[in-house]
């Protein structure tokens, strides 16, 4: 069920666990999650605040490590398995050969620390060399992510610069050392659209200059279509539709994935196209519902025979479509449903088009 | 900057005239007779207008503090009789510029009153202040921590425990268990630093400690809520991310954004306690500006209170333009901006 | 109510009591203390209220009079150091040869100062020393605080508002008319005075204020801490307001048959907590062992004071007298009055306050060590009280019952409130319905105001020499104390021209004991009134650190521990 082979791969989730034990209960935010990802690909995440995507992407680099969670499965960055390692050799990994990036740049970053003064600390703890070295190194990764005058603004505080900017500098940050994986977390949400679609270029320029990996958590399915190879629809802390970016996004089999493209505005496309908001809120992770996780809010839960989405939870099984796609869902026909149902709704002039 | 500290300092010594008329208004408009109670035992009513006259109580509260105004920029006589000053000079009392006024009571000036107690106190408070910082600070760090461990409930109960228990129990129970019954450290009293600094140091331990008990307990649990805020933001996350060692993370990302709160705080309570402490100076006896207040309000000695408000207000208005410029130089978006 | 909290007036007393040495425990009469007639050694007195004045002429409250007395301020006479009751209120010559001589009706006083006594620069003490000294008080602008008896009895004119036309040494307005009443011829020195003053000797040896003062050494305000000794001790440096002093010998004193003056220096440590003074005896460590002080017990020490500790603590009577009184502009009914005497219920006011360790129920305002006291009949059945008479004297009053009253006192303190409920106990039980007032700040201002509304109210009293002439006529003469604006010290707005008859009948006799037996029948009369209740004696309970011999709590040092023959065991 992966779309590389298993030489290229740099990363491979198994059934990753990461529950929060709560005084109510054990919050399950991340429920078995399984992914691969080669080297220089792009793998996009999305689903709806809650759904466990960011959860699942902080236990990649062992940000749980030092709380309460329980973090189970197997993370294994280059054939190691990432949950095996003490804090120390963990520590080591982080900004070295998993780096992150954050959605909100501002808040990301000290405010009592200069810029220069960050990015060189992530040089700097995993590099033997003078802060001096570390100075240069920063200048001039900034002058690579594109700030102007990077001999001066390294200088800097966080609140002198500008909201893109400040991602351009956490990118800079990130890629310090050279990292084979970037996750980047919401990268563009906190920012402005023109913004936006700049820090995207850049992320992309800089895949192929440095060939790392990046993992795109995003809830904006525009971003992924621009950025994924693979994407990975994640409800209520699993997977629920995994496949090759174009394959999702022209034959998606899951009416959550239908709720996610129908509720995106195309900016390009016509106004006879309606924007159509996904019913109720994501369910409690705490005593999520039995059966299929989204069926309290599916509109096509009656087309499936008896109860089974209120009792079975459906296994990821391979798309009607074929290939390596595959959806977590009891519907028997989901692609007759998405053809002639789902896609006039939101997509009229794409009806005939389509085989 | 610059022009900012002038423009707080001005604002300041505003604020300074008015408490001084208002101080005084106060003092008149409440049901104190100090006229009466000096008079003595059995006094005419002709014996107590005598007394008021002689305290200078007579005259109307503008035309007093008009005389206490005029005493700071030009200095006072007390009384201020001509025909005394000439036929017994040595009845006079010179109050030179800037004169806060003359206590009765003390049979002193009161700038000398202030300049003679104002060492105990600011001896006190600086010692009770690096004890509750170090204490406060170290086992609020180290109960963030252990968040929710034995370590953190105990440091957090036992602070409480002080913070709740008045001062004036503490403070007995150290003097009388610590000075007297055990006799570790000499009986509590003033040397001054000058004098000989270990004796500085033992004889005033006692009262430090009790009121850095009392200051501790809070900055305890203040650092170790400023410590976990600080630890739940985003920057520490980066921090981590970014591959930095746990203390690394604590000594330089977390800590110094937990401090910046703290030092707010701790500058406006030392200002506070270097304009004396009183319960703690009423029981070990430290003549302080806190036992200087308590000597003026049982003795209704106006010209003390009034100057005592002075020296108190400047403190914390000292203190918080301090703060301010503080703040600029820990926090780069104040400075900048 | 311990007396730390008496009112002004009280604390200001200076009476001279016979004290009776009540010992703790199982030790009898002091005789358990440590005694010496060596010299030498350091005696600390550990307190807490600091002195408010060592000017003669100003100082006015009862420890310091008695220790000044001993220590820096002879007078022409002073009382002896003894533990006899009556002895210890009979004037002995001090700085005079005799104990005076009066003619002229007691109007006339005559002393003659010894040659050889010599102030601490070793000038001899002369007449006009005397005569200057007693001219300070009448600088009422500058001496302020003092006793000032003698602008009233002294034979100058007055002024409209009362006060002397005569104005002191510094202005010195009207001169002639003070030179004429003291007179000076050579040593011997004569007072004039308008009325009688039978008592004069216990006035003098129980107030510094008619002591002598050097000119020279005199600056007004400026010499209210300042001490020049003529007597065994002087003070060393200068006298901090806040922590005290201490005094040293002064090699120029001589010829004292008062004075043993055992130790070599004497430290005033002033601004302790009671708890910690306390504290500090009871361990009875370094140099506390030498330590004395005038701070009475806390209750809660009670337990603490057993075994050795309990030989070092002694209880006597203290010169201060509380009492409540009915306030004759609301309660006007006899028997209401009556019935609220018969409730008053002292007992648990006693025990509210301390116990027996505190209080001593009293028979009359007059503390039982002036001379002449009598128990006042009228309160015999106190402190039991009878609730039954009170009930049917409230019954025959012809009032509506409940009889409503407002209780106004000196509260806000724990013990103030459970003394007062105590009382709220008793009345209410006889039939009254008691509403709890209790004041701080404003207590003095309430309580003398004459159109207050309060049905009874509290007070304190000590007298300011072992004479009832100054406890009833300061207490319950109408017309030096009811004004429009205030009732002076008679808070109850008592007026009796029965009474102030009386009252000039005893200032026109020149005899104590005459004027004394006067003082009885009045007292009765005030009784028979119900011009006051008396409530209890305050005691006081002291202790004294190990190493302090001939400790005595003197008739003439007011019930405070007596410096005259106090020594240092070394």
């Amino acid at each position: 069920m992966t779309t590389t082979t298993n030489a290229d791969v740099l990363l491979s989730v198994r059934d990753l666990k990461v529950h929060f034990p709560t005084m109510d209960g054990i919050v399950k935010a991340t429920d078995g999650l399984s992914f691969d990802l080669a080297k220089g690909t792009t793998l996009g995440i999305v689903g709806e605040s809650g759904s466990g995507k960011s959860v699942s992407s902080s236990a990649i680099l062992g940000l749980h490590r030092g709380t309460n969670a329980i973090v189970s499965g197997e993370i294994l960055l280059d054939g190691e398995d990432l949950l095996q390692l003490n804090d120390e050799q963990m520590r080591r990994r982080r900004g070295q050969d998993v780096a992150m990036i954050f959605q909100d740049p501002l808040s990301a970053m000290h405010p009592y620390y200069t810029v220069g003064n960050q990015i060189g600390e992530a040089y700097l703890v995993h590099n033997d060399v003078s802060k001096k070295a570390a100075r240069t190194r920063s200048i001039e990764m900034l002058d690579r992510v594109g700030i102007p005058q990077p001999d001066r603004r390294v200088d800097d505080y966080p609140h002198q610069f500008s909201g893109g900017m400040r991602q351009r500098a956490m990118i800079a940050m990130a890629l310090m050392n050279d990292p084979g994986l970037l996750i980047a977390d919401e990268p563009t949400t906190a920012l402005d659209v023109t913004v936006q679609a700049q820090i995207l270029d850049l992320l992309q320029d800089l895949q192929r200059e440095f060939n790392s990996a990046i993992i795109i958590i995003t809830h904006d399915l525009g971003v992924v279509a621009e950025m994924a190879d693979d994407v990975l629809v994640m409800y209520a802390g699993r997977a629920v539709e995994y496949g090759p970016c174009k394959e999702i996004l022209t034959h998606p089999e899951m009416p959550y994935t239908w709720g996610l493209l129908s509720s995106v505005p195309d900016v390009q496309g016509d106004t006879d196209a309606r924007l159509i908001p996904i019913p109720g809120s994501p369910p409690s992770l705490l005593s999520p519902p039995k059966g299929c996780a989204f069926h309290p809010r599916c509109v096509h839960r009656d087309k499936v025979p008896g109860d089974l989405c209120f009792t079975e939870l459906p296994d990821l099984t391979p798309a009607r479509s074929g290939g390596s796609h595959v959806k977590r869902c009891h519907l028997p026909n989901p692609d007759e449903v998405y053809r002639v149902e789902v896609l006039p709704e939101i997509a009229p002039d794409l009806v005939e088009e389509t085989p | 900057m610059f022009a900012y500290i002038v423009r707080r300092t001005i604002s300041g010594l505003v604020l300074l005239v008015v408490m001084t008329l208002v101080t005084m208004m106060l003092f008149f408009s409440g049901p104190l007779h100090p006229e009466r109670h000096a008079c003595g035992k059995i006094c005419s009513p002709a014996q107590i207008a005598v007394t008021k006259k002689a305290f200078g109580y007579d005259k109307p509260v503008l035309v007093q503090w008009g005389q206490f105004m005029q005493g700071i920029v030009k200095g006072r006589n007390f009384p201020e009789d001509k025909k005394l000053e000439k036929d017994h000079p040595e009845l006079v009392v010179h109050c030179t510029a800037p004169c806060l006024g003359y206590s009765k009571y003390f049979t002193q000036n009161v700038t000398t009153l202030i300049k003679t107690s104002f060492p105990i106190s600011l001896s006190l408070a600086i010692v009770a202040f690096i004890l509750w910082i170090t204490g406060g600070v170290l086992f609020g760090v180290i109960a963030a921590l252990r968040k929710g461990t034995i370590i953190d409930r105990g440091i957090v109960g036992i602070s409480l425990i002080f913070y709740a228990f008045p001062t004036f129990f503490i403070g007995l129970f150290l003097y009388k268990f610590v000075s007297i019954k055990w006799q570790l450290v000499p009986t509590p009293e003033y040397i001054p630093f000058s004098q000989n600094p270990w004796s500085w140091l033992t004889g005033l331990i006692l009262p430090a400690l009790t009121l850095a008990l009392f200051f501790m307990a809070g900055y305890v649990r203040m650092t170790r809520a400023f410590v976990l805020e600080s630890m739940s933001e985003d920057y520490i996350r980066t921090a981590k991310a970014k591959g930095l060692p746990a203390r690394r993370i604590l000594t330089k990302h977390t800590m110094r954004a937990a401090f910046t709160p703290l030092v707010t705080m701790a500058g406006l309570d030392l200002a506070g306690l270097l304009g004396g402490a009183i319960i703690t100076e009423t029981v070990f006896n430290f003549n302080g500006l806190g036992g200087l207040a308590v000597a003026a309000a049982t003795n209704n000695d106006l010209p003390i209170l009034v100057g005592l408000v002075i020296v108190l207000a400047s403190f914390v208005i000292l203190a918080n333009i301090i703060v301010d410029v503080l703040y600029a130089v820990i926090d780069p978006r104040v400075r900048v901006g | 109510m311990a007396s730390y909290r008496k009112p002004i007036a009280a604390i200001a007393a200076a009476a001279v009591v016979s004290v009776t040495l009540v010992a703790c425990g199982s030790s009898s009469d002091g005789g358990k203390g440590k005694t010496t007639d060596a010299k030498g050694g350091t005696l600390y007195y550990l307190t807490k209220r600091p002195a408010e004045h060592l000017d003669p002429q100003r100082m006015y409250i009862g420890r310091d009079l008695a220790d000044m007395n001993r220590l820096v301020y002879r007078q022409l006479v002073s009382f002896p150091v003894t533990t006899d009751k009556a002895a210890a209120v009979v004037p002995q010559a001090d700085l005079a040869t005799d104990t005076g001589t009066s003619s002229n009706d007691g109007k006339t006083w005559k002393f003659t100062i010894k040659d050889d006594v010599k102030w601490q620069d070793g000038k001899a003490i002369t007449c006009e020393d005397f005569k200057y000294g007693a001219s300070r008080t009448f600088a009422t602008d500058v001496i302020i605080g003092g006793p000032n008896y003698i602008l009233g009895f002294l034979d100058v004119p007055k002024g409209k508002d009362g006060l002397p036309l005569y104005d002191g040494p510094y202005k010195n307005d009207n001169a002639a008319d003070f030179d004429k009443a003291i007179t000076c011829d050579g040593n011997t020195i004569t007072y004039n005075f308008s009325k009688p003053f039978p008592d004069f000797p216990l006035a003098i040896a129980s107030l510094n204020s008619f002591g002598p003062y050097r000119k020279d050494q005199d600056q007004g305000d400026k010499s209210n801490y300042a001490v020049f000794s003529n007597g065994p001790y002087k003070l060393e440096g200068t006298w901090d307001v806040a922590k005290g002093g201490t005094f040293v010998r002064n090699p120029e004193w001589s010829d004292d048959n008062i004075r043993k003056a055992l130790p070599d220096k004497i430290v005033f440590e002033q601004g302790l907590t009671n708890e910690i003074i306390a504290d500090r005896l009871i361990a009875d460590v370094g140099q506390d062992k030498t330590a004395i002080t005038d701070r009475a017990i806390p209750p809660a020490y009670y337990t603490q004071i057993t075994g050795a500790v309990a030989d070092r603590a002694t209880l006597t009577e203290s010169p201060f007298v509380d009492y409540v009184l009915p306030n004759f502009n609301k309660m006007k009914n006899p028997k209401v009055r009556e019935a609220l005497k018969l409730s008053t219920n002292i007992n648990g006011w006693i025990t509210a306050g301390g116990g027996d360790k505190a209080y001593k129920p009293a028979q009359s305002i007059v503390n039982p060590a002036l001379v002449g006291y009598k128990p006042n009949p009228n309160f015999s059945m106190l402190p039991a009280g009878d609730l039954a008479a009170a009930k049917q004297a409230l019954k025959d009053s012809g009032e509506k019952l409940p009889y409503p009253i407002k209780f106004t006192y000196s509260g806000g303190t724990p013990t103030s409130d459970k003394q007062a409920a105590a009382l709220k106990d008793g009345w209410d039980a006889a039939g009254f319905k008691v509403t709890l007032n209790p004041l701080t700040d404003t207590y003095y201002d309430i309580v003398q105001d004459p159109t207050a509304d309060f049905d009874v109210t509290w007070g304190g009293w000590g007298a300011d020499w072992p004479s009832i002439a100054t406890v009833i006529p300061p207490l319950f003469d109408s017309r030096i104390n009811l004004t429009a604006k205030s009732n002076g010290q008679d808070y109850g707005n008592y007026k009796s021209d029965t009474v102030n008859s009386m009252i000039d009948e005893a200032a026109q006799m020149g005899d104590v004991n005459d004027q004394a037996a006067k003082y009885a029948e009045i007292d009765d009369q005030l009784g028979k009134d119900v011009a006051y209740i008396p409530l209890e004696i305050t005691l006081f309970y002291f202790l004294h650190g190990s190493d302090v011999a001939n400790y005595i709590s003197s008739p003439a040092s007011n019930g405070y521990p007596e410096l005259g023959g106090i020594g240092v065991k070394q």
